[in-house]
Formats: C-alpha cells, structure tokens, sequence
C-alpha cells in the first residue's frame, strides 16, 4: 500500500486507491486547528473557511486528484499546485481566529521564525522560487518518483503558500508600511512570476516532464496537449485567483477610504 | 553516455522462460539472449536501462546487419513483403499489441508525434511498421483502428504468434510471452524497443521504452542521412 501519491508507472485505472498518509495529514491539520489552533472560538462567520480549505487539501492531495497528478496528467499536476498553492492557503489562514496570530507571533517561534519569513518580500521571493524549482523538469521528475519526493513537493507548495499568503490574509503583526495598493501591487506582481512556467509548459515544442511524456496514457490526452493544457492551468486558473485575491483587497480599500468617520 | 531504461529481474525470467518455451536455432537464441536480456520488458511494468550511443541516444549496434525478410499481412488482408516495401526507407519496426497499456501507445504517440515535426520531405523517407504480438484479439480492424490514433500512414501487421517470434528472433529480440491475469483477460511480454533500419537496409539502433520525444528529435534527422 502507498502512502503517499506518487508516479508508480502502472496503467491508470479508475479504481480507488487508499492513500493513508493523505488521510493522517488531513486530520492532524484539523486536530491542531480545533485544539491548540483556536479553531473553536473562531467567529461563526469565517469559521467555514478553514474546513472549505482543508477539504479542497484533502481533495487534492488523495486519490484520485493526486494519483493522476503524481504520475500521469501534467495538468491535473497543475490543477493541484493551484489548489494547493493558490486556493487552500487563504481559506486556512481566513478560518483562523485572530488570537491565534497574536499568541504565536508572541512567541519566541513567531518573533524569531515566523515574522521574518512573512515579511513580504522574503514571503514573495520565497513562492517565487519555490513556483520556479517546483516546476523544473529535472525536480518533478526526480521528486515525483517517489512518495517522499512526492510528499516534500505538495509540502514545499503548502509552506511556501502559506508564508505567501500571510501578510496578505493575516494582520499580525501589524505591518503599516503594506497597505492596500501595496498587497494589490504584491498580488499582480506573483501572476508575473507565475509567467514563466506558464511559458515554458505553453509554448514548448517537446513535453518537459518524463513523468508524465512516458507515464501510460490516460483519456487519450497527448503529451504535448496535456502539457499546454498544464501551462493554460497555470495562466488563467493561477491568473483567475490572484486577480480575484486583489480585486477582492481593492475592494477593501475601496471601503476603508469611504467608511463613514466617526 | 546516459541510461534511460533498467531491465528487471523479472523481465530476464520472463526472458529464459520464453525462450525455453521455444525457439528454433540455437544461433537466434543466444542473439535473443544477448540483447533481449537488456532489452525485454513487459508490457504493465516499469522501464529499465540500456547502453546509449554518444552518436544516437538510443542503443547503437557496433556491427549493423542486414534486416531479415520476412511476409505477413497488413491490415487490408494484403501481402506486405518487409524488405520490398522498406527498401530505401527509414523504417521503425515496434512489435507490440493494440491492448498494452503503457510502452506501446507511448512509443507510438511519441514517435508520430515527432514525425508529425519533421519536413514533408524526411516524413515521406519514414515508414513506421506495427507487428502485433497478440494475434488473438489484434484482428486487422483493431490494429487499423488503434494505429490511426497516432497516424494514419503508420503500417499495421498481423501473423500467427510462432511466425511472429521467429520474426524477433531473426531481429535478436525476445519473444513475445502470453501472461495470464485473473480476471481472465492476458497480457503480452514482449520486446519492449523500436528497431531502426536505416534506408540501406540494415537494422543499426534499438531503442527501448523510456525513448522521449526529445530523443526522437534528435535522432531521427540523423538516421534519415545515414545510409543514403
């Protein structure tokens, strides 16, 4: 039994497979948001937005979303790094109350570790060079052979997205000199970096990734076609998620210059 | 040099015991073994490694010979007789099965897919030629079915398995071997690399599965100039 999704080079088959490291990995998240993570006294309001997010994790990261992504579609591959990366780190992040941040940034993890890799420039040069390395042909196919690899990839993504998302979702620490225009202006500036795999994977006369030019065909999709399909994932599905991330800051703004005084 | 396919343990079992199932010439079995050692692997598994030629990415043979000739049907019920309709061709032989689930569609959708890159000129110079391996449930319709996914012009053929390992043989690659599933349906083990006969007629490069597009790139345009 597989523990973890990753490319077994078998033929596909639409028969479920049991992923038990994915199902540990869900509920550990879900235990520590409901017992130390404060998820209990989280508002009413945003308390949905953690669980829609850990579900969405949980629906990428298992079969059959992760199967295929671990090992025979491109796109489906690219379907997961923008749940992953893009969708799922603000739900989380939203669902989390706002004592939570003021007690970890408290601690000395927070002051030393955490304040520092969510300033926002360390935040973004972190994504972006994980979205780089993540993508390159050589990583993937050596990452996604086996469930390790596998593993460490989703988690570079997570964690990479997390810190990325932070000062744009989280209020602490306070960070006045990031104001609205200043997210908005972060946020366009990730779909720039998002450019260059979309370019690559687009536009590429020969497919990138072995795993998946070799993996047996699913659905009679070519490997080159699936590989476009990945880059177009990548570009209006990444591209649909920041700019509705930065409309939805903008909009925000938009209230807070025309908020009644007093 | 780079390695782009590792043969299993299990591939070389499945090897001696098709062997030992039989072959005619003792001569055919010791080429099958030399090369079909390295190079047999199932249709289901994973792919394993063979020796890359600095001048070709796939295996070059030091001493290039003459293609074996041999008849079988095409997949209109004619008469296809090798060396006469290859001669002076580029010809790409693969013996594999309509049903195989992983090396054979992926060697024939990247081979067609890079052939589809190719000038009008070099394409017209390839011919790629299917020998089925699992008779039984290849009927003509079937291969000329599956082979026109990838491309119409590709050549299906279709003769009795005993025929069709004799035709291996001749071509120093293991048998094809039938393996039973429980669910009743079978799958086919069988040579797992395309064989490259330059258009002087003699068989120069295998290449096993693992094979990608970019190798194909490569090493077609050289093998069209080779020969002529």
């Amino acid at each position: 039994m597989n523990w973890w999704c990753a490319a077994q080079g078998v033929p596909w088959a639409w028969t479920w497979r049991p992923y038990p490291g994915v199902w540990l990995f869900i509920a550990l998240v879900a235990v520590l948001h409901w017992t130390v993570g404060g998820g209990r006294s989280v508002e009413a309001r945003r308390r949905p937005w953690f669980w829609v997010g850990l579900a969405l994790l949980w629906v990428s990261l298992d079969w059959p979303l992760g199967a295929l992504g671990a090992g025979y579609l491109a796109s489906i591959h690219m379907v997961q790094f923008v749940l992953i990366a893009l969708i799922v780190p603000p739900l989380l992040l939203s669902g989390v109350p706002r004592e939570t941040f003021e007690r970890l940034d408290a601690s000395p993890a927070g002051r030393g570790v955490i304040r520092p890799l969510t300033h926002p420039l360390v935040a973004l040069l972190l994504f972006a060079l994980v979205v780089v390395v993540t993508h390159w042909p050589a990583v993937v196919d050596g990452l996604m052979a086996t469930q390790l690899g596998s593993f460490a990839l989703d988690m570079a993504w997570l964690g990479a997205a997390m810190l990325f998302w932070w000062p744009v979702v989280v209020p602490v620490p306070a960070r006045p000199r990031f104001t609205y225009p200043a997210k908005v202006a972060y946020l366009i500036l990730t779909t720039v970096v998002m450019t260059a795999p979309y370019i690559f994977l687009t536009f590429a006369e020969l497919p990138f990734y072995a795993t998946y030019e070799l993996a047996p065909p699913v659905g009679g999709l070519s490997a080159r076609v699936d590989q476009r399909i990945a880059g177009l994932v990548m570009r209006i599905g990444g591209g649909a998620v920041l700019w509705t991330a930065a409309g939805i800051v903008f909009y925000r703004w938009y209230r807070s210059e025309n908020a009644p005084v007093g | 040099m780079r390695s782009i396919h590792t043969a299993r343990a299990g591939a070389s079992a499945r090897l001696s015991a098709g062997l030992s199932a039989g072959l005619g010439a003792a001569v055919r079995l010791a080429s099958s073994v030399l090369i079909g050692t390295l190079l047999l692997t199932a249709c289901g598994e994973r792919s394993g490694s063979a020796r890359i030629d600095s001048e070709f990415r796939g295996s070059a043979l030091p001493e290039p010979f003459p293609a074996p000739d041999f008849t079988l049907l095409d997949t209109d019920g004619a008469e296809f007789r090798f060396r006469e309709e290859t001669a002076g061709y580029l010809t790409m032989l693969f013996f594999g099965y309509t049903h195989c689930p992983d090396i054979c569609p992926v060697h024939m959708a990247n081979l067609a897919a890079v052939l589809g890159d190719l000038l009008y000129e070099q394409r017209s110079r390839v011919k790629v030629v299917f020998v089925t391996t699992d008779p039984e449930r290849d009927t003509p319709a079937v291969v000329r079915e599956w082979l026109d996914r990838f491309d119409r012009s590709f050549i299906g053929l279709i003769g009795d398995l005993e025929s069709v390992n004799e035709i291996q043989a001749s071509f120093r690659l293991p048998p094809a071997v039938r393996q039973e599933m429980q669910s009743g349906e079978h799958l086919v083990g069988h040579a797992s690399q395309v064989v490259a006969i330059t258009s002087d007629g003699l068989v120069r490069v295998f290449y096993p599965s693992g094979v990608r597009q970019a190798d194909w790139a490569e090493d077609l345009p050289r093998l069209l100039e080779v020969g002529r």
